[in-house]
């Protein structure tokens, strides 16, 4: 078994005074790539609010240690710093706030946490425009403003574009394939799947299957109610299709 | 369709503008401290009720009829109007109501035969014809439940702790001009008590009449919910037709309090008046309900189509955390009528909600302003308001007119105004006539969907009449 | 002086005790039947006027005029008086007492204004132009009131810009405005950037613009002061005419300060389309108050009205007041108004990207304030007041150029070219 960069023990996590997530376990492994799969309601969003230090999330009890420290009461940039990084299932418009100078100043933000002198504005750019034409955006993304106005695809490309910029180390991918078609699709998983080196370690949220054809899972981990309630490997896959999240029992 | 047909069509025709031809009890015109104790003593009440009329009446001598309004109308004069009127035979039983006025209220579709239900569906109703109840259905099966359902002066008489704690509680008698002139001269109207924990089990109803001459009618309601108590509530309407102006000044209270609702629904159709604006009612009326406890909620409908003038604001004090209060309204001012309504939400508790939905609708020489306030205090933490003021205007001698005063105080609150004046739209009306419907069916059909959204608020059965109503105020208005 | 005291006086006797030109007669009657502001005046509502116009002020004489400096597209007046012209723009300036009043504004003060200015101050423009006024203060804890008429011929289009400045004129009340007559196919663009820089005084800056047919106006506004402060704006659009107004309003401190207005079209297919956005802080107050009035005449009109205010502090408060008249069925209007504070989940977002808290929250007010900065065309403009922003929101300036420019990428093609 690689390394544990993740470990989330016993969490228990409610969202507007109800109790979603009820001692959830979960270990995440440098360089693989993890599924979680469940039915809708099951907590699935719910687990990456509480990883990334959402507003709504009160954590009643258990911890998420990454990097060997409990991170349940750190800000969220603070988590996003240290390498956490979440594509969102809706990304929000924030109009008026220019997608280049966003992602420059989160950009520079890590540079600088990580002793790095930070990027001037031409060489940002340069790296930008290589990865929005890799991604294939349309170059006006870059002057736009934050999410507004893009397509369901342009949303999530653009997700990705930052999650390429700020190179994280855990990457959680809430719900990536929805309201994309097969072409956004293709684009996205390429882009992800470059991002494998061996050491990061992605999380990937979904309630169908089809992305794991384009991304390959190296675990499955079944929520349902709250908990994990099954981890297998890729071969789970197969069985949940034909039987459905109703056969899996707790193990 | 020419424009003179059109407007004969939009004005509709009064249907309710027949007189009861009753022996009236009336006192001359005319207001004084005389009027007061007269009206105090025809209604048996205790000193403590006259004194406090008379306190209201001076006040009310001290003080100004206010002109803000977007309203125009001749002065009211208050030496002209007779402030005491009753049919002359007092009923003891339903037997003794004079059949005149059972006739009267069963042509008014309102049964006062507890056996003839409204739509098949239990309504308990209170009866006023001008100043007096003349009666109140379905009392014993709600007492059963521990319910106060009775005329206001019954309630002085008979419950008067109740009353001397709850009446100018919500609404000081010194409130406003009209108010203070109510507080004085109040001649009936109904009281309603439902006790901790008790759901009532049917609808209570009102329903006002006014029938003599140069008669004002000053009714006051007051409605207290106790602890997580329901009630719904629905009053209604009208007034023959005359050539003078005659003044309907009443004043609503209601008390909601912890885990209470009470929901108040109002269709008033008062006589309009004529094309030429002349006759109608005068009505200036002061509506306000107390949220006082914690997850309260006050709901108003309102479905204004009567009146010559109309000037009035239902309104919610949210004082208990996570109080609601709702707002629902449609208005209608067609010939001269002229309209002046809307809400105030006082937002004092932590996290209250508001909802504001207005419809106006303007046709013919109608004048049709909503007039809002939504004060956001400074402790009420995470409160949040939304309003949708919206405007319909059919015809190019209408006037439309929306002034929201929207005052925030809180950082952690939120308050969003909406609002939109439109016609109905050639293509609207040439798409639903190209599928064959007529022009007329295809206003009402558009109108209707203008008003879903507050009608969808009022009781089943009050719903059918509210449209019903507003299909004959507004037939065929666009040419 | 005591302005209350004139409320309650004939026309006759204003005219007197304000020593008024006889062309103010008009005025005069206007300000009898309107009566002072009070704290009851609609207009004033929100304002507290009430101590302004109960202190017993002493008015500042306006001196003859003065020697004018030679400048370079700048007027500048100083406690009502013209002391310097530009040598390069083509403009007429010249001091009447003849002015064509209008008979139904709403604010008492733009008459009181008129009353006591025995001239006015007109700038005629017969060519097209880009011009700056500053207008100077210098007199502390007095009353000054003056008036400027612009006059924008037919098919001239100018560009004005304005700014204040009130060096030891702490404590003073200032009554100033313009009647600005737009002809027929001209456009004039007013920029006014009403922060005060230096000093202390409360304007009540009253306004009145007719828009001639097929004319257009662009009436851009900033107020990033502290203090109290009103702007009032009476503007009338006639045939296919146009107006478009933003109001930029950040208030700190205890500051009262906003835009009282009335537009109201009265030919036909004209356009109006007013947008105000208010940044409130500490126990700031901000005031919009803003009514659009369609008249029987003015068919086929489109009026359009938005007001967005955050709040970002507890103590800090917003009175709005959008309101619609009108009196016709063929027209288009809308308006909304939303009081809230920065979006939660906006601010998770760029946090989650490990933005800090305090900058998220700076990249969120300045988007929000960003847009009508960005709605001048003029880049000098734009370049002023994004930084004039930036003063008034972190008290120095240090704007990126990324932050408020769209530009950039071609910066960055130039630059992989190489």
């Amino acid at each position: 078994m690689s390394r544990v960069v993740m470990d989330i023990d016993n969490l228990h996590a409610r969202i507007g005074g109800k109790e979603i997530l009820k001692g959830l376990n979960l270990q995440l492994e440098e360089g693989k790539v993890h599924a979680i799969m469940g039915p809708n309601g099951a907590g699935k969003s719910t687990l990456s609010k509480a990883i990334t230090g959402h507003y709504d999330i009160e954590v009643l009890d258990g911890e998420i240690r990454y990097k060997g420290q409990n991170i349940v009461d750190w800000e969220p940039e603070d988590r996003a710093l240290e390498g956490i990084f979440l594509s969102f299932q809706n990304p929000v418009e924030v109009p008026g706030v220019n997608n280049a100078y966003f992602l420059r100043t989160a950009v520079n933000a890590k540079r600088k946490h990580q002793g790095l002198p930070e990027l001037n504005a031409a060489e940002f750019l340069r790296e930008m425009k290589k990865l929005v034409q890799e991604l294939g955006m349309k170059p006006e993304m870059i002057s736009r403003s934050l999410n507004e106005g893009f397509s369901g695809g342009e949303k999530k490309r653009n997700e990705i574009l930052q999650m390429m910029m700020l190179q994280p180390d855990v990457i959680i991918l809430d719900e990536i394939d929805s309201g994309l078609d097969i072409d956004a699709l293709r684009a996205v998983s390429e882009g992800i799947n470059k991002m494998k080196d061996g050491k990061r370690s992605f999380l990937v949220i979904t309630h169908y299957s089809r992305i794991l054809d384009y991304i390959e899972p190296d675990y499955i981990h079944v929520l349902k109610d709250g908990k994990i309630i099954k981890t297998a490997g890729p071969e789970l896959v197969a069985e949940l299709e034909e039987k459905g999240y109703g056969a899996i029992e707790e193990a | 369709m020419a424009q003179e047909e059109l407007d004969k069509a939009v004005s509709g025709e009064y249907a309710l503008g027949f007189e009861i031809d009753i022996e009236e009890d009336k006192v001359p015109p005319g207001l004084n401290e005389e009027v007061i104790r007269f009206i105090s003593k025809k209604k048996e009440e205790p000193e403590w009720m006259t004194e406090l009329r008379l306190k209201a009446y001076h006040k009310w001598l001290e003080m100004e009829e206010p002109h803000w309004g977007h309203l125009e109308y001749e002065p009211i004069d208050y030496q002209s109007i007779s402030y005491y009127a009753a049919p002359k035979k007092g009923p003891e039983s339903l037997d003794e109501v004079d059949p005149k006025i059972l006739e009267a209220y069963n042509k008014l579709g309102i049964p006062l035969e507890e056996q003839k239900q409204l739509a098949g569906v239990k309504v308990a109703v209170d009866a006023v014809v001008d100043s007096v109840s003349v009666k109140t259905t379905y009392q014993e099966e709600l007492k059963q439940h521990g319910i106060i359902f009775c005329s206001i002066s019954e309630a002085i008489r008979d419950y008067p702790e109740l009353v001397k704690k709850y009446m100018f509680s919500v609404v000081p008698m010194n409130d406003n001009y009209f108010a203070a002139l109510n507080s004085a001269v109040f001649t009936d109207g109904t009281f309603v008590y439902i006790p901790k924990g008790v759901r009532c089990p049917m609808e209570l109803s009102t329903y006002f009449r006014i029938n003599a001459l140069n008669t004002g009618q000053f009714e006051r309601t007051l409605i207290v919910a106790d602890e997580g108590s329901y009630v719904s509530y629905n009053e209604g309407c009208s007034a023959p037709m005359r050539d003078e102006n005659q003044l309907h000044a009443a004043v609503v209270e209601l008390i909601a309090m912890k885990d209470a609702e009470i929901k108040y629904s109002t269709i008033q159709n008062w006589y309009p008046g004529d094309e030429e604006g002349k006759g109608g009612i005068y009505n200036f009326v002061t509506k306000r309900g107390l949220c006082e406890g914690e997850n309260s909620k006050i709901s108003w409908t309102q479905v204004e189509t009567g009146s010559a003038i109309t000037w009035k604001y239902p309104s919610c004090v949210l004082k208990g955390d996570n109080s609601v209060g709702e707002f629902y309204s449609v208005a209608v001012t067609t010939l001269a009528q002229q309209a002046d309504t809307g809400t105030k939400m006082i937002h004092l508790g932590k996290n209250t909600s508001s909802t504001i939905i207005s419809k106006g609708i303007s046709a013919m020489k109608g004048q049709n302003t909503y007039r809002g306030l939504v004060k956001i205090g400074a402790n009420a933490e995470g409160a949040r308001n939304y309003s949708e003021c919206d405007s319909l205007l059919i015809g190019d001698q209408c006037g439309a007119h929306t002034f929201p005063y929207l005052e925030s105080k809180d950082a952690h609150g939120q308050v969003e105004h909406e609002a939109t004046t439109t016609k109905i739209s050639d293509e609207q009306l040439f798409y639903l006539r190209q599928r064959g419907i007529t022009e007329e069916d295809a206003v009402s059909m558009i109108v209707h969907g203008f008003c879903k959204e507050v009608f969808s608020q009022l009781p089943m059965e009050y719903a059918v009449e509210a449209k019903a109503l507003l299909n004959l105020t507004l037939e065929g208005s666009v040419g | 002086m005591r302005p209350v005291l004139l409320g309650s006086m004939s026309p006759e006797s204003l005219m007197e005790e304000l020593q008024a030109a006889p062309s103010r007669a008009l005025a005069a009657r206007r300000l009898s039947e309107l009566g002072m502001p009070t704290r009851k005046s609609e207009a004033y509502r929100y304002f507290e006027i009430d101590p302004l116009m109960d202190h017993d002020w002493e008015r500042v004489e306006i001196s003859a005029t003065s020697e004018i400096e030679e400048t370079q597209r700048r007027i500048v007046i100083t406690d009502g008086v013209v002391t310097a012209l530009p040598a390069d723009v083509e403009v007429q300036v010249g001091c009447s007492d003849a002015i064509d009043l209008d008979g139904a504004h709403f604010d008492p003060l733009y008459y009181l204004g008129h009353l006591m200015s025995r001239e006015v101050i007109s700038l005629r423009f017969r060519k097209d132009a880009r011009v700056t006024i500053v207008h100077r203060c210098t007199q502390p804890a007095k009353l000054l009131a003056y008036r400027t008429a612009i006059y924008v011929d037919a098919n001239v289009h100018v560009q004005i810009s304005e700014r204040y400045e009130g060096e030891n004129a702490c404590g003073a009340l200032i009554l100033s405005g313009h009647d600005a007559f737009v002809s027929r196919d001209a456009t004039l663009t007013l920029v006014k950037d009403q922060t005060l820089r230096i000093g202390d005084y409360t304007p009540i800056f009253s306004h009145r613009i007719k828009v001639d047919s097929q004319a257009s106006c662009r009436l851009h506004s900033f107020d990033f002061g502290a203090g109290s402060g009103l702007q009032l704006i009476k503007a009338e659009l006639h045939e296919h005419a146009r107006i478009d107004a933003d109001h930029l309003l950040y208030a700190k401190d205890h500051a009262r300060r906003g835009t009282v207005s009335q537009i109201v079209h009265i030919g036909q297919s004209s356009v109006s389309n007013q947008r105000a956005k208010n940044i409130l802080v500490e126990k700031a107050r901000g005031i919009f108050d803003a009514l659009i009035k369609v008249e029987h005449s003015g068919k086929e009109t489109k009026a359009h009205q938005n007001s967005k205010a955050i709040l970002l502090n507890d103590g800090a408060y917003m009175a709005s007041k959008p309101q619609l008249e009108i009196y016709i069925d063929d027209l288009e209007a809308s308006h909304g108004s939303t009081t809230g504070q920065l979006d939660e989940a906006q601010l998770f977002y760029l946090r989650s990207r490990g933005i800090a808290k305090d900058e998220a929250r700076k990249m969120l007010i300045l988007a929000f304030a960003n847009e009508l900065i960005d709605a001048l065309e003029d880049d000098a403009l734009r370049e002023d007041l994004h930084r004039s922003f930036e003063e008034a929101y972190w008290g120095t300036t240090n704007v990126t150029c990324m932050e408020t420019c769209h530009g950039c990428e071609d910066l960055a093609a130039e630059t992989a070219a190489k």
